[in-house]
Parts: C-alpha cells; structure tokens; sequence
C-alpha cells in the first residue's frame, strides 16, 4: 500500500498535474479570501469557503481522472494485480494519495483564519469547522472521480463523466424542488427506476432470469408499498435525491455545526465509492 | 512449480480457454505454443490471478491463485505481452517501485535491484525515463521487474518478440542462465526459440492442449512422415525391381521426374534404418545413375503447423495425438 502511495503522490509531482491543481486551488482560494475577507472586511472565513465550492468541483476532476483510467490504459494494471498486495490496499493506496495532495491544500488555507485573528476578531471555530467540511466534501468528490476513473481507459472520459455527475450533485438541491411529490408519480419514478436497475444488471450479467427476476420483484414490491401503505410515497423522491446531493452537508459545517450526520453521511460516500471501486476492478477480472 | 486442472475460460460464448490441464515441475523452461488466440495469454493471465478462471484450478507453489492469491502471487514473476511500465518513471525508480510492491526486504533491495540489472544489461539506461526507451529496452526492463524478488517462478508471455536478432539471442542466454534457479514457463510462436530453451513444449490451439512433451519426443513421432526423396535416371518397372531387394522401406511412391527418362521414388521407412547406402550400390550395381537423393527431416515448425492446423494435415495430426495420448512413444 505505502508503495503505491508514494508512487501516486511522486507521479503527481513530478507530472506537473498536482502541482497545477494546487495552483489553480490556492490562487482561487487566495483570490476570494482577499477579496471578500480583506478588501470587505468580512470576518467569516466560511463565506469564502461557500463562494468557492462551485469551483473546487470543477478543478477535482483533474487529479482524479487518470488515478485509474491510466493504469487500464497503459496496462500496469497488469503488474498491479497481479502483485501480492490486495485490491483493497491498492485503491486505499492511490485514495489516499489524492486525499494527501488535496489535504496539503487544505492544510495551507488553514493559515488563513489564523491571519485575520491576528489583525481583528474572527470565530476560529467556525472557520475551521467550515475547513474540515470542505475537506470531507472534497474527500467524497475525490472518491467518486476515482470510481469514475475506475470505469475506463480514457482519461477525457474520465474527467468529461466527472464533471457531469459532479455539476448534477450541485445542483441536486434545486432540481429536487422541481420533482414531483404526489403517491401515483413517485410510484411510476419508483418503477422507472426498477426498470434501469434491471437494464445495468443484465449487462453486467447477461442472465435473462436474473434480470427478469429483478426486474418483477423489484416492480411488485413498488406496487405492493403503494396499494398497502402509499404515504410512504410521499416525497420520497426529494429524499432519496437529497441523499446525491453531496454540497448540502457542507452547508452544516460552514455555520459551525459539527453535524453526526454529515460527518457520518461523508465517510459513507467515501467508503461506498472505495467500495465500488474496488468490485469494480473485482469484476473486470471476471468479464 | 505450475498445476493447471480443467482450466475453462468462458467469455460469453466464446471459449478462450477449453478443459486445459498440465504441470510443469521444479526447475523446468516449458514453452507454450500456438498460433495467435490459441489462448496462451488468456492461461497465462488466469495463473497469475490477473483475471479470473470460469472454472478449474492453477496452483502455484503449491497456493491456489483464487484461493491464496497474495501467496500465490508472492512467488510469480510475469512479464506479460506488453511490458507494464510507467513511461514517466525512470528505470532505477520503477525498478524500484516494483520491489517495494513486491515486498522485498529494505535490506536486500539495493543489492538486488542492481544485480539484476546487471543481469538484464540495462545499467546504463538507469537513470533514463522509461518513454524514451527502445522497444529491445522496454522489454529488457520488464523482464528485470518480473526477476525482482526472485520468484520461484517465472512467467514470460512472448519475451523476444519485438527484439533484433542480437537481442533475441542475448534474451534466450538470460533465460537459459535463469533456468538454472527459477521455473519458467514461456510463450511464443518461434519455434526456434522454444527448441532451443526449453526443458518441454505445450502446444496449444483454439483452447485445447495439443501435445506436452520434449521436443525431443514430439520430433520422433513425426519421424514416420521422414521421407528420402530419390531422382534414378531409369523407367520405373527397373526401379521397382531393384526396391524391392530392400529392406526397411514402410511406404513407397513413384512418380516421373523431371527430365522424360527419370523416375522420382519418395521413401518413408521404417524407424532408425538408414537405407541410402544399400539404395546406392544395388542401383550402382545395376548401372542406374542416382541423379539426387535427398532426406527430408521433419523440422519443429512442421511439426506446429501440423499439429495446429488441421485442414490436409489433419490426419497426421490425428495420429500424432492418438500415438501420444496411448503413451506409445518413449526417448
């Protein structure tokens, strides 16, 4: 594991990409902290944070688009798997190499607040409260880019699906305003959704009865819900798409609320996408 | 040493790998065979544990890769087609990733990784970043990054290909002095090369084992289809009465020469009788001229082609398998 982490974290460096991204994230960073706390003289660090949010999304993919897509494309994965170091260790190893080279951001900006105090009043802990959200949210990011890498050959590919799925979890919270609410409409999503969930089983199994299997218990049991206890219907929708909307917790933190829930709901993304990951690698050994 | 039983690989519907079963012992160099797709990377890619089996078992060193992978693996060298090489990595540094992914001691990993790129001729490129490379470099440095650690075992997909001629050579004394420490199973589709390193040949072909043995033996049950190809200025009703006074001669065939006058005879004969002395002086004695007279020995390459291809050979491959199958054949 400590061999591969430190080969990812030297790759970073010595390919320029790391040192770009951190570039790119300090001078945004350094742009709005100077602008809206020095020049206006804004003593809340969070505001900053919250500006910037949109912008940090943009630029993870960077990193995370070749952890993965790179290693399928040039075929060391070949010399990766077939190593005696467990599939595990190898996606912690490179986990936790984009979670250090993002983490020596982070670690900078933390001088930040500290600099106000100096010259005036800021609230530290909300400050740094506000810090460690913006690390656990960028952290969940960076494990969904690494899945996404996970996925293909194609570095473009890679950092293309990043952003959509990125830019979509953003604006989750505005679209769930959109969605309807009422019992018979989430029932027909509910089935909707069976239906697609059947579809990537049969690829990935290519078993008719399996996926026939899924796809009518999965479309029996939205239909038993509904004529037995429809109010679970009700806006159950809005619910599970809050559940993508991975921006929302963070605004728990940027108020200087260390939240048990948002803490645990980003280590769960985390763990779930390392997860993923690593079947995913399981399975293309089987395919 | 190598166990593969029943090893099936299914990728639906197309069968790469079909009921494939061998072993290869402590210390051997055993060269796998087959035209392109037979399967050879697809068996070589499921004993290292890159990809997985639909059924049956590999056994390395006694662990089974699906069962003890890390163990298994632990004692696996691989080079597989296409080198595993970071191009932005210089050679010292990969050299040395690797042994660390390897877990090679801190201890021995200087030493190590500078004898075996001494053993591999590749110090001088040490400090050079793999992507400027040449292709005979590249696979040189793939090959030290499968010795690293020195595993029991070594398995190299298609080593020289790719290579020039000095280089192919240099690369076959590598594996030669490996061999002497290491088990090593390669691929290739030079026969030259198997025959000349290698302890027994697999010979595979759309998934299925062919034959396994020593070149050697699969040479001498081919040796029946060795033919003595015979030019005799005289009409065949002469020829024909002289052959046959011979003895030995298991098959015959005439046909007219080139020239009006000349009569072609192809001999096979029968095992270990050399009739070209005998032939020459009863036809000498007769004062029938031999115009040419030339064996035909059947060379490893034909041996392939008939094995693997089938088609107007098909019955030669018949036998062979039949004869090698009954065990009938011995050194």
């Amino acid at each position: 594991m400590t061999a591969i982490y430190k080969k990812e974290l030297k790759a970073y460096f010595t390919s320029m990409i790391g040192c770009v991204f951190l570039a790119i994230m300090l001078i945004i960073i350094g742009i709005y902290f100077f602008v809206v706390n020095l020049l206006s003289m804004v003593s809340d660090f969070s505001v900053t944070l919250n500006a910037i949010t949109f912008l940090i999304i943009l630029i993870i993919p960077i990193i995370t688009m070749r952890i993965l897509a790179e290693e399928n494309r040039q075929k060391t994965d070949q010399l990766l798997l077939t190593s005696p170091v467990s599939i595990g260790k190898i996606v912690m190893g490179k986990y936790l190499a984009l979670i250090t080279l993002f983490g020596i951001g982070m670690v900078i900006i933390c001088a930040y607040p500290a600099i106000m105090k100096m010259y005036g009043e800021a609230d530290l802990g909300e400050a740094y409260s506000s810090i460690l959200g913006f690390f656990l949210m960028g952290a969940s990011y960076i494990a969904i880019g690494m899945f996404i890498s996970s996925l293909t050959e194609s570095q473009v590919i890679a950092a293309v699906i990043s952003f959509i799925v990125m830019i979509f979890t953003y604006i989750m919270t505005n679209l769930t305003n959109l969605l309807p609410t009422d019992n018979v409409s989430v029932w027909v999503i509910m089935g909707v959704i069976v239906a697609v969930i059947s579809a990537i089983a049969h690829l990935m199994m290519h078993k008719v009865a399996v996926t026939a299997g899924i796809f009518v218990a999965g479309e029996a049991a939205c239909a038993v819900v509904y004529f037995v206890e429809p109010s679970l219907y009700d806006g159950l929708i809005n619910n599970i798409a809050g559940w993508f909307s991975v921006v929302d917790r963070y605004r728990d933190f940027s108020l200087g609320i260390m939240n048990v829930t948002s803490l645990v709901y980003y280590l769960s993304v985390i763990f779930v996408f390392l997860f993923l990951t690593v079947m995913r690698i399981k399975k293309k050994r089987w395919s | 040493m190598i166990e593969v039983r029943n090893l099936v690989k299914d990728y639906y519907g197309h069968v790469a790998v079909n009921d494939l079963s061998f072993t290869v012992d402590d210390g051997e160099v055993v060269g796998f065979l087959g035209p392109n797709g037979a399967g050879k990377s697809t068996t070589m890619n499921i004993i290292t544990g890159y990809i997985s089996a639909t059924s049956g078992q590999a056994i390395v060193n006694g662990f089974d890769v699906f069962e003890e992978p890390e163990k298994a693996k632990k004692s696996i060298g691989y080079l597989p087609e296409q080198p595993p090489l970071y191009p932005d990595m210089k050679v010292k540094e990969y050299l040395n990733f690797v042994a660390e992914l390897k877990k090679v001691k801190k201890s021995e990993k200087a030493k190590m990784i500078k004898d075996i790129m001494q053993l591999t001729k590749i110090e001088d490129v040490s400090g050079r970043l793999i992507k400027y490379l040449s292709k005979g470099y590249k696979q040189r440095v793939g090959l030290a990054g499968a010795i690293i650690g020195y595993p029991e075992v070594l398995i190299l997909d298609e080593p020289t290909v790719g290579l020039d001629p000095n280089q192919i050579i240099e690369i076959r004394e590598l594996i030669k002095s490996l061999s002497t420490k290491h088990t090593i199973l390669l691929s290739s589709h030079i026969m030259q090369e198997v025959s000349a390193v290698c302890d027994k040949i697999i010979i595979i072909n759309n998934g299925e084992l062919v034959a396994y043995d020593t070149p050697a033996r699969i040479a001498k049950v081919m040796e029946e289809s060795r033919e003595l190809i015979v030019t005799v200025k005289a009409g065949e009703a002469s020829v024909k009465r002289i052959i046959a006074t011979l003895d030995g001669i298991r098959e015959i065939e005439y046909s007219a020469g080139d020239n009006e006058d000349e009569t072609r005879i192809n001999i096979k004969t029968e095992d270990n009788c050399d009739i070209r002395e005998a032939l020459f002086f009863a036809m000498a004695n007769e004062g029938l001229p031999i115009i040419e007279m030339k064996q035909h020995e059947v060379t490893l390459e034909e041996i392939f082609l008939a094995l693997t291809k089938g088609g107007s050979d098909q019955n030669v491959r018949r036998k062979t398998i039949d004869k090698l199958n009954r065990g009938e054949v011995d050194e």
